[in-house]
């Protein structure tokens, strides 16, 4: 079931590095495969099993499990809609409508060029700006379905924002 | 050793019993889904839940899953208290409503009076009920090569990347103690395929026939002591041996 | 330098105060996750820049300092110049300079920065006058805000590892669980189990290996005072962590942060290196011979990893699956060893009830729930953001007084607490004094401190399905009743907010959830009914129009909602056009609008803006449906 090695395999060993190899490093290190590859590679994750001597089901399993972790490749820019109860009572559906009608793709999804991934997030802890849409690492808040063309447009994620 | 009362039946069990098993053996039935002795108890099926009241505690109560509570001393145990039938009622009607084409659980149902699920039915109709037994298994085996995979109401038993899993020895056990026959495998003197992974079986050289998997016998050869050569008679010519040499020894005039 | 005895303590904590003292003016710019939202890292930099460049540090004896959150969320970034304490709201990078020149310098205060009451306009200079910050007695937050959480020294000279240093000087672990237990401390974290008696439990386990753990997945959606502390005052959790490790036994700890906070992960490793460096964490703590260290262990996203058993699960490197807890914690619990877990919040509050006495902790709060509490106030609220309250504070004090009553004046409707597994509260129970008891007994719950204020359009309906569709998504999936019971109720639900309920609905609500509080198998299940359970005992009218006649009082079920706008008072200022998602709104300026009802999807933006009042919402007209006016 191998397939190509089409990812860097040598950043693993960097991560790797940080952790013992022992099953309670598991979580520790998916967290960094996410951010150095923005996914979770097939190929990695079999990697991360051996190296920790953790079965390749429980990698998977846990890799399913947590809502931080994805099996296909994010967009360059991750667009996280705040559905905490604050934002929702402020309006996050709105925003999430927007994001959806611009972009077309609905929470979860990539766009076809990878510019973006829209997720919904059970509240960043920034509810007093609430709604707060993080886009990139820019957190914008009190934010609105009008403006969020601006927010879009100013990352690199593509040119769907018009 | 404990004392305690099961619906006014009182049984003694040794410390560290569980209380289904207690009950059991006092003949008490209590109904299950997740629970096999050749596991340890999860506690996910919920319909073994049981109420338990400590007298000495001003008759507090609790309702608590009988295949995880061990027995204590002193303790009440009602099988089938006004709520522990309803709950088991309830999720046996949401059991239903996932399940609505699956016999065992269309029995179980029954029994407790549901014909039909009072829920939405499931438009995609599953024999999967998720009683982890088949990872369970897979896991006390030692092979770990299936899982849960997502959660919630996406949660489900899949092997890694839903590909043909690397770790599988073909051992059918997880199909073996699937209680609804979920798990689907074919078998036969040459090859088996479960979980999309197809297994050359290895042939007795007495019978000739496939009897268990190359990987099988590649996974215990010295594993607990079981040297390769333990399986190249089967089961079957092996007591056909033993057999044999039992009825010679017998046949043999002062044979020792 | 690593400190090594009680003399070597106490110099550092009086050489910490001395350089304190030589600083004689402090800016202190509020860099919480809300006011780094809002551009405060540029403030902080150009004060910092502005420094450099001068000399102030000479000229003035300035010095910029970044703190964590101030609380006050709404109104950042927050700036507050000291010793006057007067706040600066709103601050952006181009009023730096002036600050420096008019009030440093001069001690000249700005007009156009303070805070001004939103009921009177007045504008109120100093931090301590605002109201929002009058009425708080702080404990678990007493140093947010007023230390650099990456600064040691400075958390020394607030009183950092003071109740540390007297446990582990002058008192046995016997000790140390007696003045917890004197406090009337319960855990912070949702369910309040007294944390004194835990403890005990724990010291009394049998094994050489135990654990300390702490709790920082804050779940519950509009709670974040744990992000606030661990990114604000990192030194408090760690210290009241070695506490409870020196009180139990342990040598071993971990804090467990939910993945959606960086900067609490980034600040609390900060913190422990730094502890760790000056002899606060690891071998032979200040010379005592106690031995205590931690690790930080980021969460994957998951609310059910909240619950004491999944979380050991997920430290453990597995999916977070709850276990029967028919054996407690405090015999087996991390790896299957004698463990302790509280809350970041109870972790806070252990330093100062150690360092001032029990008695002082609980000379705050009501009969059985003592001392004080942070809440996150949001929602549909004017002064949103962090407070701590003494137990026993009423609700209308907190949204009325601190809060400064309902946005737009709207009329208030209902504050839920307690999260997924709490309730909604009605106007009639403002009055309720809050602690673990009153909220229990009225339906809804402690929680993590979230306190979300909802008005008259909020719909109380489509709240309970918000929670159910949270939790379905978080549900971890092992047992039958959660798993099944949730999907089935919001299938109830979805049927009630887009117009299929049908009678029978509210009694099979009833009878589901139920069956999910005593069959489920961990607290999640068990208490996911409550959302839904509160606002049918509160609102149970609001169900029955739902259903009945088909309509929506708030005017946010959109399947049941059509908007209008009304001639008279529309003067076609244009705003709502702006804010429409569809372009649904046409007409010219300063002329009446109409809002196309094919392109409408019903979100009510524009109703939300409207200076005139002109938007009004009506029962969308359904086959044999009810069509009962809605009002405006």
């Amino acid at each position: 079931m191998s397939q190509l090695p089409c990812v860097d395999m040598t950043l693993l060993d960097g991560i790797l590095e940080r952790y013992p190899r022992e099953e309670p490093s598991l979580i520790q290190v998916l967290q960094d495969v996410q951010r150095t590859y923005n996914y979770l590679p097939c190929e990695v994750l079999e990697r991360v099993a051996s190296a920790l001597g953790v079965p390749l089901a429980k990698v998977f399993s846990v890799s399913t499990f947590y809502k931080a972790f994805s099996l296909t490749p994010q967009g360059r820019v991750v667009i996280k809609v705040c559905t905490g109860t604050a934002c929702h009572i402020r309006g996050a559906g709105q925003l999430i409508d927007e994001v959806q009608r611009r972009l077309r793709i609905g929470p979860g999804e990539t766009t076809e060029d990878l510019g973006f991934t829209l997720q919904t997030v059970n509240c960043v802890g920034a509810c007093a700006m609430a709604p707060v849409v993080i886009v990139g690492e820019k957190y914008v808040g009190a934010a609105k379905a009008s403006d969020l063309a601006k927010h879009l447009g100013a990352t690199e994620g593509g040119d769907h924002a018009n | 050793m404990p004392r305690l009362v099961i619906d006014g039946k009182t049984v003694v069990a040794k410390e560290g019993t569980f209380l289904l098993q207690a009950a059991r053996d006092a003949g008490i039935d209590i109904p299950t889904l997740c629970e096999h002795p050749a596991v340890e108890p999860y506690g996910g099926c919920r319909l073994c839940l049981v109420d338990v009241t400590r007298p000495e505690w001003d008759g507090w109560s609790k309702m608590v899953v009988s295949c995880l509570f061990p027995v204590e001393d002193g303790i009440l145990v009602s099988t089938r208290s006004e709520r522990v039938t309803q709950t088991r009622k309830v999720v046996l009607d949401l059991l239903l409503a996932r399940c609505p084409e699956t016999p065992l659980v269309q029995e179980l149902a029954a029994e407790h009076g549901i014909d039909r699920t009072s829920y939405v039915p499931n438009p995609e109709p599953t024999d999967c009920i998720l009683c982890g037994l088949c990872t369970r298994i897979c896991d006390r085996l030692g092979t770990s090569a299936i899982s849960s995979a997502n959660r919630g109401v996406g949660r489900e038993i899949a092997p890694p990347f839903h590909e043909a899993p690397p770790d599988c020895i073909g051992c059918l056990a997880c199909a073996e103690i699937c209680p609804t026959g979920f798990i689907q495998y074919q078998s036969g003197s040459a090859r088996r395929v479960i979980w999309n992974k197809e297994f050359k079986m290895l042939r007795c050289p007495t019978c000739g026939r496939g009897h268990i998997t190359e990987d099988q016998a590649r996974y215990y050869d010295g594993r607990n002591g079981v040297p390769a050569r333990y399986f190249e008679p089967c089961d079957a010519c092996k007591r056909k041996e033993q057999a044999a040499i039992a009825v010679s020894l017998m046949a043999a005039p002062e044979g020792r | 330098m690593r400190i090594e005895s009680r003399q070597e303590f106490e110099a550092a904590v009086a050489a910490a105060r001395q350089q304190g003292a030589d600083r004689r003016r402090e800016v202190l710019v509020c860099c919480g996750t809300g006011c780094l939202a809002n551009g405060a890292a540029a403030v902080a930099q150009e004060f910092a820049t502005r420094i450099e460049a001068d000399g102030l540090d000479a000229t003035l004896a300035l010095h910029a300092k970044k703190t964590g959150c101030h609380g006050f969320c709404e109104r950042g970034p927050l700036v507050v110049v000291q010793p006057e304490g007067i706040l600066y709201t709103k601050v952006k990078p181009k009023d730096v300079a002036e600050i420096i020149d008019k009030t440093v310098a001069k001690g000249e205060v700005i007009p156009r920065l303070l805070y001004k009451d939103p009921t009177d306009k007045k504008a109120i200079e100093h931090y301590a006058d605002v109201p929002f910050y009058k009425h708080q007695v702080r404990v678990s937050m007493r140093n947010i805000g007023r230390i650099d959480p990456a600064d040691l020294d400075d958390a020394l000279a607030h009183g950092a590892y003071a109740g540390l240093a007297r446990a582990l000087f002058d008192l046995t672990p016997d000790q140390v669980i007696a003045e917890v237990e004197a406090s009337g401390l319960r855990g912070r974290g949702g369910a309040g189990f007294a944390t004194a008696r835990k403890w005990k439990a724990t010291r009394k386990a049998k094994g050489e290996r135990k654990f300390v753990l702490c709790n920082g997945d804050e779940g519950d959606p509009g709670a974040f005072k744990d992000r606030s502390i661990m990114e604000g005052d990192p030194h408090a959790v760690i210290e009241g962590m070695a506490i409870g490790a020196y009180a139990v036994g342990a040598r071993e700890g971990y804090i467990y942060v939910r993945d959606e906070y960086p900067l609490a992960v980034e600040h609390v490793n900060l913190a422990l290196a730094k502890a760790r460096e000056r002899g606060l964490l690891g071998d032979n703590i200040l010379g005592t011979g106690f031995s205590f260290d931690l690790r930080v262990s980021r969460g994957g996203g998951a609310f059910v990893c909240g619950e004491s058993s999944a979380l050991m699960r997920s430290i453990e490197g597995k999916v977070g699956e709850p276990r029967a807890k028919y054996v407690h914690a405090s015999d087996r619990g991390l790896f299957d060893l004698p463990t302790v877990l509280n809350n970041v919040e109870t972790w806070s509050d252990v330093g100062a009830i150690l360092e001032h006495g029990g008695a002082w902790f609980a000379k705050w709060g009501t009969a059985k729930s003592k001392g004080t509490k942070a809440f996150s106030l949001v929602g549909k609220v004017k002064n949103t953001g962090l407070i701590e309250l003494p137990m026993g504070t009423t609700l209308r004090h907190i949204i009325f007084d601190i809060g400064g009553g309902i946005l737009k004046d709207r009329p208030f409707k209902a504050v839920q607490t307690g999260g997924p597994s709490g309730g909604c509260l009605p106007a009639d129970k403002l009055d309720l004094p809050v602690d673990y008891e009153v909220l229990t007994a009225n339906g809804s719950m402690m929680g993590s401190g979230g306190m979300i204020v909802m008005d008259d359009r909020t719909c109380m309906v489509d709240v309970a399905r918000y929670f159910l569709k949270f939790l379905v998504e978080e549900s971890c999936g092992k047992c039958i009743p959660c798993r099944e019971g949730l999907k089935q109720m919001l299938h109830i639900f979805d049927d009630l907010v887009e117009g299929r309920g049908k009678p029978g609905d509210i009694e099979r609500i009833e009878r589901l959830s139920r069956g999910m509080q005593l069959g489920s198998l961990c607290e999640l299940g068990k208490s996911a009914p409550n959302p839904v359970l509160s606002t049918l005992q509160h609102f149970r009218h609001e169900f029955e129009e739902h259903i009945d006649a088909k309509t929506c009082p708030a005017g946010m079920c959109r399947e049941l909602t059509v908007y209008q706008i009304i001639e008279d008072p529309c003067t076609g200022c244009h705003l709502c056009t702006r804010v429409c998602p569809t372009a649904a709104i046409a007409g010219k300026p300063k002329q009446k609008h109409v809002i196309d009802p094919a392109l409408c999807i019903a979100c009510g933006a524009c109703f939300d803006v409207c200076p005139e009042d002109a938007i009004r919402f009506l029962p969308k007209k359904h086959e044999g449906g009810g069509h009962a006016p809605a009002g405006h």
